[in-house]
């Protein structure tokens, strides 16, 4: 039902594109411009289209003396390889320019005996000439033939493989993604070289024509997902895409919820990994975050590291667990504490409680709230801010409002505490995406601790959980395998089991195939034996 | 979508009328209320007495600079009035701040009011919502509860505090006292065939001098709350005390003696000690023609501790001897406390009549209508059973020694 409403919505947004933009239109209309044999008249359409931009290089030369220009090559200068361009295509076709003007099939000469370059392919539409110069193709026109000759030459500058930077380990692979996709694409098909990894290819957005790839394993997958997201990524039509948010925006299952119900990830090894579970990975060009379909809560709070250490560090996760609560509920339960349930402290910590409470103007909650609100704003400049006053904003925030705030008697020590506890706890999340909803929820409870005390909190959080057991990420319960409840992948969720007791792959990603391991724990038992 | 918005919104109602009895307090607006004590005042009013906390006092690091007030760590209330709720709430006319009473630690019942009956005082502390169970509840002996409740104490800045942790402490290190809490002392109560105790609280020295701070600036107190005695109830009154000795034979009795000291006279003069650390007491009544007769057996182990006089413990037989000794010693203080509890009081406070209707319920519905009687005359039978287990870090005493290198220097 919200789906339809949604296809409804963008049908109604590109319908309002269109009558802003005509040209448009035309561009993207039913009657395709195709080439025409006179070489004069292409060039002077390439002009008109795309030739005032100062980038597009258009270099005309005459094979015979005296004639007029019957050979263009044009590309976009900063988008190409120049070497190419001079030492395999120009070069060679003025070393051969006679075989060229004798030649009965221009074109097929070309190809075959003049270019010394890999991926040459025949176009004959505007449109897709267009699309191939601006991603960083070269285009060889001659003149009396409607065809054009596209040569991959696209070469710029980009950022090179380096470490990831949000999603960290101590042990396993450090690279990160980039922002080129193919860059990206390699190195995934680099760790995972099984001829059944397909990478799907479509370009979204009318406008940048971003090319974004669906990455899955045919035989692993389940072909139901996988339609599903080719579907999904039909049904885009904004005019750019420029990250891979944007995308996650439009497909995911539900707005309204504060929970991601897409996983996104800037390691090749955990996007591979995801990939070795049958989901479906996205990559968008100029995004150095893949997007995994479909994701599970507990696939937030894992960490690549959890399967890299040995086994004892699997019980750590059981620590982000333990963090969930406290990044949710720590604030809440100290104002419901302190205010409706003093009776449940300990009558040595209640006076010591109360003693720093002394002289303190406000309630608790809105004490709590400064906070809270104070400590969001230092992490929002945190992030903000340019690198060089960094220190500036960690003694504001140590020494003014750490400091300064108990010593003026505005907050108590205690609750300094409860929210440090709070923001640690926070940062524990192995991806940064989760954290955000406990972010915003802390907040409602807070307000429901103040106002019903520990029974406020209890509501808050069968809301919450209800609302979570209703979401599916396609079509995928997003609590799995808690609710439903599926004993057989509890072995990866609270805390790691061995990895040779997770002989299958979890359930719900994969119809078939389900069996990842071989007899490696007929292996492992042998070996204890002996 | 509107559907969900209306049970949402019926949700939120239902929320605000399902709360219960709460409200919402600040802390800084509460008077944490550590103990209370109940005196009888004229006109058969109650004076409640409230000690409360003052938190900045009791959790200040810096102590008091130069130019402030020196506050007292807490202040005691006092009201007048003919029920204990009525009393404390007029508190508040005294004081800032509401009263809050669930972590009282000590309920101290004055002796006037403990001998008139206390069962009017507990029907608010057992009611009242606010209240958790885990305070220990005491009888003043010689004194009022507002005396007590306004005595300065040395370590624990909070009196009822340091009342609380020193009942706990004797209670597992001394033994002749009895922490009781509030279900406890109920039960008690209403059950048929067991009566009552309550340890006592006395002050000892100048108590005007213990209602002044100087008495903790002193390294000796002038003034100090000390546990002694147990109080006998009969039903809900008091009738007498057992003093220490009869109150350890009491702790045996009851299977209550957790860990204590006491000493012996050797065979040949000089004393001994030794440290309890195991007793079990299994009590058992029998029919022996027609007529109840109680058989306690006490079990204990214990290690020598002291020992002032010359005896060879490397030898079995001197073992078997102190050990014989020692359970001469727990049967005499035993023998001492049934004795007074029957011949003076006629109080079944080792709950007796109730093991006799647990095991026989014929005979105790014959015996229940004049308990009081049959107790007194009734039979008890004590035997002890002391195993002594270790000597400490040396064997025999080093005086031995000592006194026969002086003889041999008269000698020469």
């Amino acid at each position: 039902m919200r789906r339809i409403k949604r296809k409804r919505k963008q049908k109604q947004s590109v319908s309002s594109n269109r009558n802003a933009h005509p040209s448009t239109n035309q561009e993207t209309g039913r009657n395709r411009l195709l080439l025409s044999p006179s070489i004069k008249d292409n060039i002077e359409q390439i002009q008109r289209s795309i030739g005032p931009s100062s980038d597009v290089t258009i270099r005309q030369f005459c094979s015979q003396k005296g004639g007029d220009a019957d050979i263009a090559i044009i590309f976009i200068d900063g988008m190409v390889n120049e070497n190419i361009i001079s030492d395999f295509i120009i070069t060679p076709i003025m070393g051969k320019v006679e075989l060229l003007r004798h030649s009965l099939s221009p074109l097929f000469d070309l190809e075959q005996k003049i270019l010394q370059v890999g991926n040459v392919k025949r176009i004959s539409e505007f449109e897709s000439l267009y699309t191939s110069i601006l991603s960083g193709d070269t285009v060889i026109l001659l003149d009396k033939i409607t065809e054009g000759i596209v040569i991959d030459t696209k070469s710029w500058e980009g950022r090179g493989v380096t470490e990831a930077q949000a999603q960290t380990v101590i042990r396993g692979p450090h690279e990160g993604f980039t922002e080129a996709l193919r860059v990206n694409t390699s190195l995934i098909r680099r760790r995972i070289k099984d001829k059944n990894l397909c990478i799907e290819t479509k370009q979204i957005g009318t406008r940048t024509k971003t090319e974004v790839a669906i990455i899955y394993i045919k035989d692993i997958a389940d072909e139901k997902i996988v339609q599903e997201v080719r579907n999904r990524l039909e049904h885009i039509q904004l005019d750019g895409i420029l990250d891979s948010g944007n995308i996650e925006e439009l497909i995911q299952d539900n707005t309204f919820t504060p929970f991601p119900t897409i996983q996104n990830s800037e390691r090749p090894d955990s996007t591979s990994a995801g990939i070795l579970e049958g989901r479906v990975a996205i990559i968008v060009d100029g995004s150095p975050y893949a997007l995994l379909v479909p994701a599970l809560f507990i696939q937030f709070l894992q960490s690549p590291e959890d399967y890299y250490q040995r086994l004892g560090y699997g019980f750590i996760r059981f620590l982000r667990y333990v963090s969930v609560f406290i990044s949710l509920l720590a604030p809440s339960l100290y104002i419901a504490i302190t205010t409706f349930h003093q009776e449940m402290l300990k009558t040595t910590l209640l006076i010591s409680i109360a003693a720093q409470r002394e002289g303190i103007p406000f309630p608790a909650f809105v004490e709590a709230l400064i906070m809270e609100i104070t400590f969001e704003l230092l992490r929002e400049a945190g992030i903000r801010m340019p690198r060089a006053i960094g220190p500036a904003i960690s003694i504001v925030g140590a020494l003014v409002l750490g400091e300064a705030a108990v010593g003026a008697s505005l907050v108590s020590p205690a609750m300094v505490i409860v929210v440090s506890i709070t923001a640690i706890a926070g940062f524990t999340f192995p991806t940064f995406s989760i954290g955000i909803p406990f972010r915003i929820l802390r907040f409602g409870l807070m307000v429901l601790a103040a106002t019903f005390g520990l029974f406020g909190i209890i509501v808050g959080l069968i809301a919450v959980i209800l609302h979570l057991c209703s979401l599916q990420s396609f079509g995928v319960p997003y609590m799995y395998p808690f609710a439903p409840l599926e004993m057989n992948d509890q072995k990866d969720a609270v805390i790691r089991f061995p990895k040779w007791m997770m002989k299958s792959r979890p359930k719900p990603f994969t119809k078939w195939n389900q069996v990842r391991m071989g007899n490696s724990y007929a292996l492992n038992n042998r070996k204890n034996k002996r | 979508m509107c559907f969900r918005f209306k049970i949402s919104i019926l949700f939120l109602l239902v929320i605000t009328v399902l709360t219960g009895c709460w409200s919402r307090r600040e802390l800084n607006d509460l008077a944490i209320v550590v103990a209370i004590g109940i005196d009888q005042a004229e006109n058969g009013q109650y004076l409640v007495s409230a000690q409360v906390v003052n938190p900045a006092e009791i959790a200040s690091q810096s102590g008091s600079g130069a130019g402030t007030i020196n506050y007292s760590p807490i202040t005691t209330y006092q009201a007048k009035a003919d029920t204990i709720v009525e009393a404390l709430r007029k508190i508040t006319t005294v004081s800032p701040r509401k009263i809050y009473v669930s972590h009282i630690r000590m309920l101290v019942i004055g002796e006037e009011v403990a001998k008139n009956g206390i069962a009017n005082v507990l029907d608010f502390f057992s009611r009242d919502h606010e209240f958790r169970t885990d305070f220990f509840i005491t009888v003043t002996k010689d004194t009022t509860a507002e005396k007590v409740l306004s005595v300065y104490t040395e370590l624990e800045k909070i009196p009822a505090n340091k009342l609380f942790n020193s009942l706990e402490m004797s209670e597992r290190y001394w033994a002749p006292t009895r922490g009781v809490f509030l279900d406890e002392l109920l039960s008690d109560l209403i059950l048929e065939g067991k009566e009552p105790v309550l340890t006592a609280i006395t002050i000892t020295g100048d108590y005007e001098t213990g209602e002044e701070e100087t008495n903790v600036q002193e390294i000796i107190q002038d003034a100090q709350l000390k546990y002694e005695n147990i109080g006998v109830f009969k039903k809900d009154k008091l009738v007498g005390w057992l003093n220490t000795e009869e109150s350890k034979g009491f702790n045996y009795i009851t299977g209550t003696v957790n860990n204590t000291v006491g000493h012996m006279s050797c065979p040949d003069g000089g004393k001994f000690s030794k440290e309890q650390i195991v007793a079990k007491s299994k009590i058992t009544p029998k029919i022996v023609n027609g007529k109840p007769e109680i058989f306690v057996h006490i079990w204990t182990e214990s290690n020598i501790a002291e020992v002032n006089c010359q005896i060879d413990l490397s030898k079995m037989e001197t073992i078997k001897q102190l050990e014989k000794l020692a359970s001469g010693e727990i049967e005499k203080h035993a023998n001492l406390a049934i004795e007074k509890a029957q011949k003076e009081f006629q109080s079944d406070i080792f709950g007796f009549g109730d093991l006799i209707y647990r095991k026989n319920p014929k005979t105790w519905k014959k015996l229940k209508d004049h308990w009081d009687e049959a107790f007194s005359a009734m039979p008890v039978h004590v035997k002890v059973d002391v195993h002594i287990r270790r000597f400490g870090t040396i064997e025999n005493s080093f005086l031995e020694e000592l006194n026969s290198t002086s003889e041999e220097k008269e000698s020469e």
